[in-house]
């Protein structure tokens, strides 16, 4: 019996990888893609000045940058250094990971049996995002919940006068030894390339200023697959748990948590926090729970899931000082556990 | 916590680029490999069988890609969009971590679920009604004709076991065993797919035998013909088949109903 569960087990862990490879290639595909075709730049010139407005068109822009939890970070940090207003970058950072074609697709794929999920999930994720750009709009002065650096950068740098002509504002140093220039560093994704945030610009050694079709589809494809090694191991780890939770855990502890509209969704905003898995593939992750948890706890943990994620915290950390994301996740979180609550009680 | 690094940067190790490749080509080979076998069935729904081989290719080229990229030592660009890259994995890790979940599935087979699984839920569940809505729904198919999940979708339409007494009954299914059952009671059951094995679950009808069920062990697959009745089960009025003729089958290609 023992054999038989592990293999059930190994089974679904397989099904769960399976069913979810393509969207995580297709999601990593369209952000490397997007990363080198679209300029920012003239997203912020279109961009609504009013604080609303601004927070709800962050929280769209996801449709034209399909990037999940771990693309968004950066983009959401060189729009803010590109003069921003904070409504739109923050409903950006929270929303884009799920507002976009693929995670909406991948979603159906999932649930299509409860359609209901995928409108809400849209729904609660934008209006979640957009209340919290929202909120934190009326923060004047934004630069004590950034980090120094970025802080700094915006006093010295205002937006107006520092239009790049690349839509890449930051570009990266690539000289042997980059800290011996002065000027301040913030940690990139890349250890021994750290990004250069004050200091004159135009000393800044750009390896490859002009690039051909064939490059830039070069640079696809090494971003594609780095963030495809990266996203799938997570995916691999995911999806190991979710199979062991359902092969392990007692069963009458599993129904009994899923049973109840508190305790499902506490569970399940737990686990959001814990498994970081892609917002591309988390629909599968939830779906091995739709048998026992309650329709309002899936819910929370696919709002919540891409919004708050540890594997992230260290890039946001780069952008926001711990104080701004403990605002930002509490309020994500007290959002989600209100709104898929009033769903258990009253409509689910 | 959360590293920062980029791999190649850290190691000057040249194998790790083609750990990545040999990863991502070997997930590409693994979905074709259980497309060609016919175990994708097991797994998922056939519907998004075209997106997983088309996945597999995209997986493939991209790996080719890479070789070629690696195999003419194009040097890669530094200023390779660095910033974009949260690299949660020390060097190396990832892609193994890739690379053994792939081994591990061309080492062990998947496997259809079987009665265990079913009986992990409450026979209520089983009996219960299926979560998905009756898709395509032919109620005036002749009795005898509908198949097992039919049957179960009907029954959620319109859940009056006495309206279906006396009609003819012919479905298939594998056996489960239930304490909550008498000894000359059995579920027929088909696990229900409709995206991929994370969801399945069990729908099915009880059975009663002319005799006692031992002869008819779990897991077995049933091709039960008989007349439709109603039984009082595990403390509820339930549609059940009365069976007059009981026929072994051998496992369907697909055992999984949609």
């Amino acid at each position: 019996m023992m054999i038989s569960q592990l293999n059930n087990g190994f089974t679904l862990f397989l099904s769960l990888l399976v069913e979810a490879m393509p969207f995580l290639l297709l999601g990593v595909l369209f952000s490397s893609l997007l990363l080198f075709f679209v300029e920012e730049r003239k997203l912020v010139d279109i961009m609504p000045k009013n604080p609303f407005l601004g927070a709800l068109f962050g929280s769209m822009i996801g449709f034209l940058f399909p990037v999940c939890e771990c693309g968004n970070v950066p983009v959401a940090r060189r729009l803010l250094m590109q003069g921003v207003p904070t409504s739109v970058a923050i409903g950006f950072l929270l929303a884009a990971p799920t507002i976009n074609p693929i995670v909406i697709w991948a979603t159906w794929t999932a649930f299509r049996d409860q359609p209901e999920i995928v409108v809400l999930r849209v729904v609660l994720s934008l209006s979640i995002a957009t209340i919290i750009g929202f909120v934190f709009s009326f923060q004047k002065d934004i630069t004590p919940y950034l980090q120094p650096q970025i802080a700094r950068y915006l006093k010295f740098n205002p937006p107006a006068q520092t239009e790049p002509k690349t839509p890449q504002l930051q570009e990266q140093v690539t000289t042997p030894s980059p800290l011996l220039q002065s000027g301040t560093y913030i940690l990139g994704g890349k250890a021994g390339i750290s990004t250069r945030l004050s200091g004159n610009f135009s000393q800044t050694v750009v390896k490859t200023p002009n690039r051909t079709l064939i490059g830039k589809l070069g640079l696809v494809l090494d971003n594609a697959i780095q963030e495809l090694r990266e996203l799938g191991a997570i995916m691999v780890l995911g999806s190991a748990i979710a199979a062991a939770i359902q092969v392990l855990a007692p069963r009458d502890v599993i129904l009994s948590l899923g049973a109840g509209p508190i305790s499902s969704i506490l569970t399940m905003l737990l686990l959001a926090t814990v498994v970081s898995i892609c917002s591309t593939v988390d629909s599968f992750f939830a779906l091995s729970f739709a048998s026992t948890f309650t329709s309002g706890s899936l819910l929370a943990f696919l709002v919540f899931g891409p919004m708050i994620d540890i594997k992230g915290v260290g890039l946001m950390l780069s952008v926001f000082k711990p104080k701004a994301l403990f605002y930002l996740f509490a309020l994500a979180g007290q959002l989600t556990l209100l709104f898929t609550l009033f769903l258990n009680l009253h409509i689910m | 916590m959360t590293s920062l690094r980029n791999a190649k940067s850290q190691t000057p190790n040249h194998l790790l680029p083609w750990l990545e490749v040999v990863a991502i080509a070997a997930w590409g080979v693994l979905i074709l490999k259980y497309w060609l076998t016919n175990k994708l069935n097991l797994l998922i729904h056939p519907d998004f069988f075209w997106l997983v081989i088309v996945a597999a290719i995209g997986l493939l080229t991209m790996s080719f890609c890479k070789s070629l990229q690696l195999w003419h030592k194009i040097p890669p660009d530094q200023i390779t969009s660095g910033e974009q890259h949260i690299n949660v994995f020390p060097p190396g890790w990832s892609s193994s971590l890739l690379l053994v979940a792939a081994v591990l599935g061309f080492i062990i087979s998947p496997q259809v679920f079987a009665s265990q699984t079913a009986l992990n839920r409450e026979v209520t569940e089983i009996l219960g009604a299926t979560r998905t809505q009756p898709q395509s729904f032919r109620a005036n198919t002749r009795p005898e004709e509908r198949t097992l999940i039919d049957w179960v979708r009907i029954l959620n339409v319109y859940p009056e076991p006495d309206a279906y007494t006396g009609q003819k009954v012919k479905v298939q299914g594998f056996v489960i065993h239930s304490q909550e059952l008498n000894l000359d009671h059995l579920i027929l059951a088909r696990f229900v797919i409709t995206c991929c094995a994370a969801d399945v679950y069990p729908a099915g009808l009880p059975v009663q035998l002319p005799t006692n069920r031992d002869q008819y062990p779990p897991d077995t697959w049933l091709e039960v013909e008989g007349q439709m009745t109603t039984a009082n089960i595990a403390g509820k009025r339930r549609l059940t088949i009365k069976a007059n003729s009981i026929r072994k089958i051998p496992q369907p290609k697909n055992p999984y109903s949609y």
